[in-house]
């Protein structure tokens, strides 16, 4: 096989312990790609209509990237996949690290897992064999050691993704963690593997990833490097230049359209976290549980997650593989674990603005705790805020509390609080599960505390300062989802640069156009979508994609490395089919897209009455609606129309 | 292509020992055979077979290698972009990123951890983006590359 991919699937039968090596037809990966689009293709086929996301019928699937292995770059990601317990529909969750080219090493484009096995076990997959090992002695161990304890039986190289307790506890919000705090945190997926009682997949292989055409490979890389590389006065500005920067946008009514090179820089420099105070300032983080408004975190408050202190507890950048800019970094930290993952801007934001928290220990600490628990630090850190407002307004009291005062802005309520939802104890048991599931059993009009999509909380970008976001997180398939499309990414992606009738947006514009609904709008959300669905099935990395679709060559990378004349055009076609299959999946298992909607309060309903996202609503039913019949879905219901599954060939 | 092994074999066993791939079967004084599925052609056991019973892809007969001479990498760190191909190509895992960063700057590089593990396959040269690798026969008074970790 030259063609980029492996062509075949393990399916492992928990509940009878059977592995069956499967070959794929080229034609699938002609259609889907790998990735995200073949774990879409196997489990909307073969997961029953209406099967309990907790059940034996539902699928996991750990998918590689097309393009991962192939010398190209940012090409590391890896994709999880299973009918999601947390929003009863699609599911997936997308990491880096160094898990995708193992899955290839071993010979496979995806592994899949069917069935709940008798007892705890593990995967491990080494040169051609597969077999099923008892996981009783990793049981009940977080996700550092577990890994720790396989890679010292089985080699460094070995790659490893493991449950921690969370997972096990069956939290639906708890994900799938490799390479010692990368985790595939979303769609709650980590309690699948869990109810399934799989702790591990260890994968040992070897196998060459061949491609057609090596030299073209090289070629664009050293291209892609050029811009990578490229030089930008931004890195020279202190942490709080980018702070102030940040209270500039949020405050002028004129805003430029951004080069995806301006993020690339941040990112290099001081990573994710870089935005920090950015986003805080320019009303992109939502705060105090999407109550507050960056007039509640101001600078003062904020500067202690200023991007340059947390730089200095790093010691090294971390790259995943084949990534050459490197936006994540090992940092040492004094107290209970002396090596920690650079906690990213997601996670400082839920556990820190959202919980108006502003103690940087307590962010690093709690970003160790939850990655080695297995808990998605998003959804943990916004229903430690929904939890908060239902104490501030008196729904959950002390006695509820077990004695926390959960009140904004107390930090050790906050860590004792997510310490008890990782260890399922007292309240924490009810909020293990998320904002939505936990409203519903306080009940005394708890739900109106919740910000959710679909289930999903969504993450740390407020879609009342992109309305972008808003529009993603309500119409995608994966309800909640932040790293697909918004106003901002799709001047960043450049697309149509490659793409042919797709509009170019203008370079000096009035916030204030953002928020009115027109066609160009919903051509570019839906260019968005087809574009991070495809890159999700090559397994590219979407701060990568953000340099721009003319500099960061991947339709042609994905032609070189299997041969395929396909034109930017034809790409983007494969996604909006990946797109539509995962619809058309919510649909078969009976979820309304319609309810997939954000809550209100992030839509701007009320309205804020200050800050930089003062007065702003976005109509996310009138986008909805025009985002839809970009896919040829139903307007009104969101529903692939018939010709629209046969046009693309979806059956 | 795969590797195959000729009639000559004598069924010493060093190819399958050294085979980082599991690719090669056989009984003791008994002919081996190569898996071609398995068979990755990092060459390990042409360089080791007393007998030159080993055929590579090309049908051509491969000659032993003393292990002290195998080619080794080296890599150029000043303009390695961190990206962690070559560690990962590594079919013996005897690459690793450093823990520190390399000298003035942020990354960490590759560096070569378990000399005595290479196979000299270089997969890490043909697999790196940069082309910082070099393959080259051991110099024997030069420090070995790991000590500079």
């Amino acid at each position: 096989m030259t063609k980029a991919y492996m062509g075949k699937i393990l399916m492992v039968d928990l509940s009878s312990g059977t592995m069956t090596e499967e070959a794929i037809p080229d034609s699938v990966y002609e259609q889907y790609l790998s990735g995200m689009g073949l774990g879409a293709y196997i489990l909307y086929n073969r997961i029953p209509a209406g099967a309990d996301p907790l059940g034996p019928e539902n699928i996991l699937g750990f998918c590689s990237g097309l393009l991962t292995g192939t010398g190209s770059l940012f090409s590391g990601r890896w994709t999880l996949v299973g009918k999601s317990p947390l929003t009863g529909g699609w599911g997936d969750a997308n990491c880096g690290g160094t898990f995708s080219p193992a899955i290839k090493h071993c010979g496979y484009d995806a592994v899949f897992f069917k069935g709940i096995s008798p007892k705890p076990v593990y995967l491990y997959v080494k040169n051609g064999k597969a077999v099923l090992k008892d996981a009783a002695d990793l049981w009940g161990k977080d996700a550092v050691e577990t890994e720790e304890k396989l890679k010292k039986q089985y080699g460094e190289k070995a790659g490893v993704a493991v449950i921690g307790p969370a997972g096990e506890k069956v939290s639906l919000i708890s994900g799938v963690c490799t390479d010692k705090g990368r985790i595939a945190a979303r769609s709650g997926l980590g309690a699948v593997m869990g109810v399934k009682k799989l702790k591990a997949v260890v994968l040992d292989g070897v196998q060459r990833i061949n491609v057609q055409d090596p030299e073209e490979m090289k070629r664009l890389s050293l291209k892609c490097v050029k811009w990578t590389n490229f030089p930008m006065p931004l890195s020279l500005l202190p942490g709080v230049g980018l702070a102030l920067m940040g209270t500039f946008m949020g405050a002028t009514p004129v805003m430029f359209a951004q080069d995806g090179l301006l993020y690339k820089t941040i990112l290099r420099t001081w990573g994710t976290g870089g935005m920090n105070q950015m986003s805080a300032e320019m009303g992109d983080s939502p705060l105090k549980n999407w109550v507050g408004s960056s007039k509640d975190f101001p600078l003062s408050k904020s500067k202690t997650i200023n991007p340059d202190i947390i730089r200095k507890a790093e010691i090294v950048k971390y790259h995943c593989y084949s990534c050459p800019l490197g936006c994540g970094g090992i940092c040492a930290t004094k107290g209970k674990y002396s090596h920690t993952h650079k906690p990213e801007y997601e996670s400082i934001l839920a556990l820190g603005g959202l919980c108006m928290n502003e103690d940087l220990d307590s962010l690093f600490y709690l970003n160790e705790l939850l990655n080695r628990a297995g808990m998605d630090t998003i959804s943990a850190g916004a229903t430690a805020a929904f939890a908060i407002e239902c104490y501030e307004k008196g729904i959950l009291t002390n006695k509820d509390t077990d004695g926390l005062e959960l009140k904004w802005g107390n930090t050790e309520a906050v860590v004792a609080l997510i310490r008890k939802m990782v260890n399922r104890d007292g309240i924490g048991d009810i909020l293990a599960d998320g904002s939505k599931v936990a409203a519903a059993k306080i009940g005394r009009g708890a739900e109106a505390c919740t910000v959710h999509a679909g289930g999903q909380e969504p993450a740390m970008h407020d879609g009342r300062g992109d309305p972008g976001f808003n529009v993603h997180y309500s119409v995608e398939p994966t309800p909640g989802r932040h790293t697909i499309g918004a106003h901002l990414y799709y001047e960043m992606f450049q697309l149509w640069k490659r793409v042919k009738g797709l509009p170019r947006p203008s370079l000096l514009f009035m916030k204030g156009s953002k928020y009115k609904v027109n066609k160009e709008k919903a051509q570019a959300s839906a260019a968005c979508s087809k574009f991070m669905s495809m890159g999700n099935g090559a397994g590219m990395c979407m701060f990568g994609l953000f340099i721009g679709a003319k500099r960061i060559p991947t339709f042609d990378w994905l032609n070189a490395a299997t041969g395929w004349k396909f034109s930017p055009e034809e790409y983007m076609t494969i996604g909006e089919r990946i797109q539509t299959i995962k619809q058309d999946f919510n649909v078969k298992h009976r979820i309304e897209p319609k309810n997939n909607f954000i809550s209100r309060r992030a839509q701007g309903n009320p309205p804020q009455k200050e800050g930089a996202n003062k007065g702003r609503v976005v109509d996310v039913e009138k986008l909805a609606a025009d985002y839809w019949e970009q896919f040829g879905w139903d307007r009104a219901t969101g529903k692939p129309k018939a010709e629209t599954l046969k046009r693309l060939g979806i059956k | 292509m795969s590797y195959t092994i000729s009639e000559k074999c004598n069924g010493c066993g060093a190819c399958m020992r050294v085979c980082p791939a599991d690719a090669i079967t056989g009984e003791k004084k008994k002919a081996h055979a190569i898996d071609a599925n398995l068979c990755i052609e990092c060459g390990a056991c042409g360089k080791v077979c007393p007998q030159s019973g080993i055929l590579d892809g090309n049908g051509i007969a491969c000659t032993m290698i003393k292990r002290s001479e195998w080619p080794k990498p080296e890599i150029t760190v000043e303009t390695c972009i961190a990206c962690g191909i070559c560690v990962d190509a590594c079919p013996v895992g005897c690459l690793a990123m450093s823990e520190r960063p390399r000298n003035k700057g942020v990354d960490a590089f590759p560096y070569l951890k378990d000399a005595k593990a290479c196979i000299g396959c270089g997969f890490c040269r043909a697999d790196c983006p940069m082309d910082v690798i070099a393959m080259l026969k051991p110099v024997k008074e030069k420090k070995a590359s790991s000590e500079v970790a």
